[in-house]
């Protein structure tokens, strides 16, 4: 020690002698790493806070609660669960403080509100009994009472008393519950299988006789096509012009050869004189014959699923269960309008004697309601039953918006990096491309109601609303042949001149073919709008006035989700793109590569983790939108998935549910908050989990694509 | 800190200073320097040589500075080449100009020709992909692409659109086997190429730029960011290698040059100087500037 003290002393002094200070902690950087340190706990605090509200509130809310029977000073007998307890100041007592607690009442149909609050000092005495049971019900919410009896009512009229007391009918319930499940999911699945489709043939056939008596009125639909005399030219012209292309030795007159052979060809095909056969009453009357003989057939196919479904309907109409409410001593009603008529055992979902379960038991409701939860549609507006739809829907919009946004948009990047001179119109276009992110989206949701929805699926289902007629649009069609051609041979003759030294030129050259491409594309983008060929893909059910995807649905919904996100992936693929090292392209180059074969096979695989980043942050904003939802798709309910089973199968004209809309849909526009309250936080829950599934996924993927180039593995 | 510092003032002051050395004249640096034309140094043994790349009257400018200056010179066929001289000198613009890598480069203009194998190298109809197949580059930092050993080797046949595995397997091995590193890799030839050493993956670049069969390799600095055993690997290797490939090698490594190279060429401020036998250059040049710069007592 005494060594090193001289050192330490001279430390302390300068040799012109000024003193020199000891290091502050404020020179150490501490308080600022205490500010850090204390912000980032903040912030974590909050997320962790945020988090497992959600998850407390969410694992909770299907737990089954104890059932208390609360006698009031009144007389009055209360079954109900109770939800939380309370302090509060009654108006007429202003100084005083009183407890009170809400109960979930239920019994909807006898008493109007299924919450009730019970104030301590009316409590004259509360127990659990483990006779007192909950029943969940396919309608009408949950009925607390005491288990009677059940019995079987025959169409004759004739009463057989199925078990008596709480024990032996809770034990004949778990026997006959299952079967009437059984015959419910068969009468659905008749339904689905037999009736559904028969009604959509129904449909086809109508549509079919409504079509033809249209075609009968208008006589514009006769004979179209050329006259054989002006055909025959056109398609020696087309196939004369093929061949030209073909023997031609040069390459720049091949390709115009072959544009207008295309163009020549394609118009053949179109205008050919058997195009369009007139409608002729006999044709309708045939069709008429047609759709009844169907219909015929139709009744006969489905004559034996509807006697089927009767049979299991009344067979379920048979059990009844008669389950009484204390406080009235009423039975549950099978329907509000029968109040004597005891419930069917086919309307009860699930029994649970709250009381008397044991753990196991209790653990075994609570994955049944979850289970319910995650597997079925919704009911009672969807405040009960599952979310099988919500999700389903959610995750499809996600998968389909990043299928839109991902190519889309790596394309653009590719060619703003590699391609584009990079100069004031592409800092331009960057900076309008970051502004982009920032629009509020409802805006975009207008954008998309208004474009996808009402303009461009107006154009699926009914093609061009003002089509041009056929000569104008041909000649327009040969204008892009020849700006295709010469855009063909400007870029070929300019990248051939575009040796070191590029002269005017070739700039010229260069410059004329982007410009060709450009217009070809608005030129395209023209001719597919006014075309007089094109009458949609769903012109029948148009003329209805049935829109098909000219309405909310989940690829318009998609679509504008892929316009929203499309700045996130652009910059992000850009960032990815600059950071492959310039030491990777030069090698690429140096090896003889183009630059597109340097780009497909060196800088896109390269930048493919920051793509990965790209998209997972375009699908969790995606996933987690609600506002441009409500404009272009998303709906309260919507049982019908957008993937089924009857043709085609995909159905992307169909709108659909939503996680976040879902949260809305329950939280603020419910009829009974209270009841769907707890949906809320599990809802929410199961929105958070699958935003959590989705990035986690696709960060997998990017940390086993990393793996893969050898790069670090984050 | 200050102990430390003050050992090392007085360490340096007992080391004997580097004796002045005695002024002497640079007619060519001078007559650079006065922009005046000079003619550069070429030895007859070079010009009595087969040449497979012959620069003539080549200049090339980066926007309006100017980087090379009306430089002609014969690559011998067969032979290792070296480009020495000071930093900036244009060594490697020359080298890059060669596979007009340079191209890249915003505002290049080039003056003069290069011709490889008597078909010019700047010509209108020349198609630089089609020129770069033909050549082999080695860059100064190993550059392996983000993919498995084999797929980095077969990269230059890939992009020329062989499939047949066959074909890929073979050429791989035997490029690797000439690159003298097959034997390091043969179990490993599918996994990644990042993690190879140094020396290995520039092994694995020298590789890649044979596989194709160039008639000219060209190497700029292939051993500057290697450690010396990587260095005296790679050295062997381009000895190796040049009884088949004629090989162009900027260096900034006197030894190096004299170990490698059967000719040597010294640039200074974009010019040729001199031009001869490696043994020439370094034992008898015929200029002072040359002297002096191989002795390292200029540039």
């Amino acid at each position: 020690m005494s060594d090193i003290t001289p050192i330490i002393q001279s430390k302390l002094s300068t040799e012109s002698g000024r003193r020199r200070r000891p290091t502050s902690l404020a020179a150490h950087g501490e308080p600022a790493v205490w500010l850090m340190g204390a912000s980032l706990t903040l912030s974590l605090m909050m997320i962790a806070g945020l988090l497992s509200l959600i998850a407390y509130d969410g694992f909770r809310a299907f737990w089954p609660r104890e059932i208390q029977r609360i006698e009031l000073a009144s007389g009055e007998v209360v079954l109900g669960e109770p939800i939380r307890t309370e302090t509060f100041t009654p108006t007429e007592a202003p100084t005083e403080e009183r407890e009170r607690t809400l109960y979930r009442v239920g019994n909807r149909d006898t008493s109007q509100a299924s919450f009730r609050w019970v104030e301590q000092p009316q409590v004259a005495t509360a127990s659990t009994p483990d006779d007192v049971v909950l029943v969940e019900r396919i309608a009408w919410g949950p009925w607390l009472g005491e288990l009677e009896r059940m019995e079987r009512v025959t169409a004759d009229g004739s009463v057989e008393v199925l078990s008596e007391g709480h024990e032996q009918t809770l034990s004949e319930l778990s026997e006959q519950l299952p079967l009437a499940k059984q015959r419910l999911a068969e009468i659905e699945s008749l339904q689905r299988s037999v009736i559904d489709r028969a009604n959509k043939q129904r449909e086809a056939w109508r549509l079919r006789v409504a079509v033809a008596n249209r075609q009968l009125a208008d006589t514009d639909t006769a004979v179209r096509g050329l006259s054989k005399g002006v055909w025959t030219p056109v398609l020696a012209a087309g196939l004369g012009s093929l061949a030209a292309g073909w023997a031609g030795r040069k390459k720049r007159w091949a390709v115009v050869a072959w544009c207008a052979a295309g163009l020549l060809l394609v118009g053949a095909w179109v205008e050919q004189p058997t195009a369009g056969i007139a409608m002729t009453a006999e044709r309708v009357e045939q069709i008429k014959s047609d759709s009844s003989q169907a219909e015929r057939e139709l009744v006969e196919r489905t004559s034996e699923a509807e006697a089927r479904i009767a049979a299991l309907v009344a067979a379920n109409d048979e059990v009844r269960v008669l389950i009484r409410e204390p406080r009235t001593g009423r039975v549950a009603p099978t329907s509000v309008s029968k109040v004597d008529d005891p419930l069917r055992v086919a309307q009860v979902v699930r029994v649970v004697p709250a009381n008397e379960l044991s753990l196991a038991q209790k653990w075994g409701v609570y994955l049944s309601r979850w289970r319910e939860y995650l597997t079925d549609d919704p009911r009672e507006a969807n405040t009960e039953g599952g979310v099988w739809p919500v999700i389903f829907g959610t995750v499809v919009l996600t998968i389909l918006l990043s299928l839109a946004v991902v190519p889309l948009g790596v394309i653009a990047a590719i060619y703003l990096r590699e391609y584009a001179k990079q100069g004031v119109i592409t800092s331009v276009l960057r900076i309008a491309i970051n502004n982009l992110a920032g629009v509020p989206s409802i805006v975009y949701g207008v954008f998309g109601l208004g474009f996808f929805c009402y303009t461009l699926g107006a154009y699926v289902d009914s093609g061009p609303v003002e089509p041009l007629p056929r000569m104008p649009w041909w000649l327009m069609a040969a204008g892009l042949g020849v700006v295709v051609s010469t855009s063909v041979l400007m870029a070929a003759s300019g990248r051939r001149a575009s040796t070191l030294g590029s002269t005017a030129s070739s700039r010229w050259l260069q410059r004329g073919a982007g410009i060709g491409w450009l217009s070809s594309v608005v030129l395209i983008v023209v001719l597919g709008s006014t075309t007089p060929y094109f009458h949609g893909f769903f012109a029948d059910r148009a003329a209805e006035n049935i829109p098909t995807f000219r309405s909310k649905g989940i690829l318009w919904a998609s679509l504008t989700l892929a316009l929203l996100t499309l700045p996130v992936v652009i910059v992000a693929t850009e960032e990815a793109i600059a950071a492959v090292p310039g030491s990777s392209r030069q090698g690429s180059y140096g090896c003889g590569a183009s630059r597109w074969q340097t780009i497909r096979r060196i800088v896109l695989p390269g930048a493919m983790p920051g793509i990965m980043t790209g998209a997972i942050l375009a699908m969790a904003r995606g996933a987690g939108e609600v506002a441009p939802l409500m404009l272009v798709g998303a709906v309260k309910l919507s049982p019908d998935l957008p993937f089924d089973q009857t043709a085609p199968y995909i159905h992307l004209d169909r709108s659909f549910m939503h996680l976040g809309f879902h949260i809305f849909d329950l939280g603020y526009q419910s009829p009974d908050p209270e009841a769907s309250r707890p949906l809320v936080w599990v809802t929410t829950l199961l929105l958070v989990a699958i935003v959590f599934a989705l990035n986690s996924s696709a960060m997998l993927l990017r940390a086993r694509l990393r793996k893969r180039m050898g790069g670090p593995v984050v | 800190m200050t102990t430390l510092e003050t050992t090392i003032a007085m360490t340096n002051t007992k080391l004997p200073r580097p004796q002045p050395a005695a002024p002497r004249e640079y007619p060519v640096v001078d007559a650079i320097r006065a922009g005046e034309g000079f003619t550069p140094e070429i030895h007859e043994e070079i010009l009595e040589q087969d040449s497979v790349v012959q620069i003539s009257g080549f200049s090339l400018w980066y926007g309006q500075s100017r980087a090379l200056f009306d430089i002609s010179m014969p690559i011998p066929r067969g032979k290792v080449t070296a480009l020495v001289g000071p930093s900036g000198c244009g060594k490697s613009t020359l080298l890059r100009s060669v596979n007009r890598l340079n191209d890249l480069v915003e505002g290049v203009r080039v003056q003069g020709d290069i011709s490889l194998n008597g078909e010019p190298v700047y010509g209108p109809s020349v198609d630089v992909i089609d020129l770069r197949k033909r050549l082999g580059m080695v860059f100064q930092k190993p550059n392996p692409f983000p993919m498995s050993i084999f797929e980095n080797v077969i990269y230059p046949l890939r992009i020329d659109g062989e499939k047949r595995r066959r074909v890929l397997e073979d050429a791989c091995k035997n490029a690797l086997q000439k690159a003298a590193l097959l034997d390091e890799v043969a179990d490993r030839l599918h996994e990644s190429a990042t993690a190879l050493s140094g020396g290995q993956q520039q092994r694995l670049c020298i590789a890649r730029a044979i596989v194709a069969e160039p008639e000219v390799l060209l190497l700029d600095e292939p051993c500057s960011a290697l450690d010396p055993i990587a260095t005296l690997r790679i050295e062997d290797l381009i000895r190796e290698i040049a009884e088949s490939y004629t090989v162009l090698i900027v260096t900034h490594n006197m030894q190096q040059a004299t170990r490698v190279s059967e000719a040597t060429a010294f640039m200074y401020l974009g010019r040729l100087v001199e031009f001869g036998p490696t043994e020439q250059i370094f034992q008898t040049p015929r200029l002072a500037e040359t002297e002096d710069y191989v002795t390292g007592r200029f540039g």
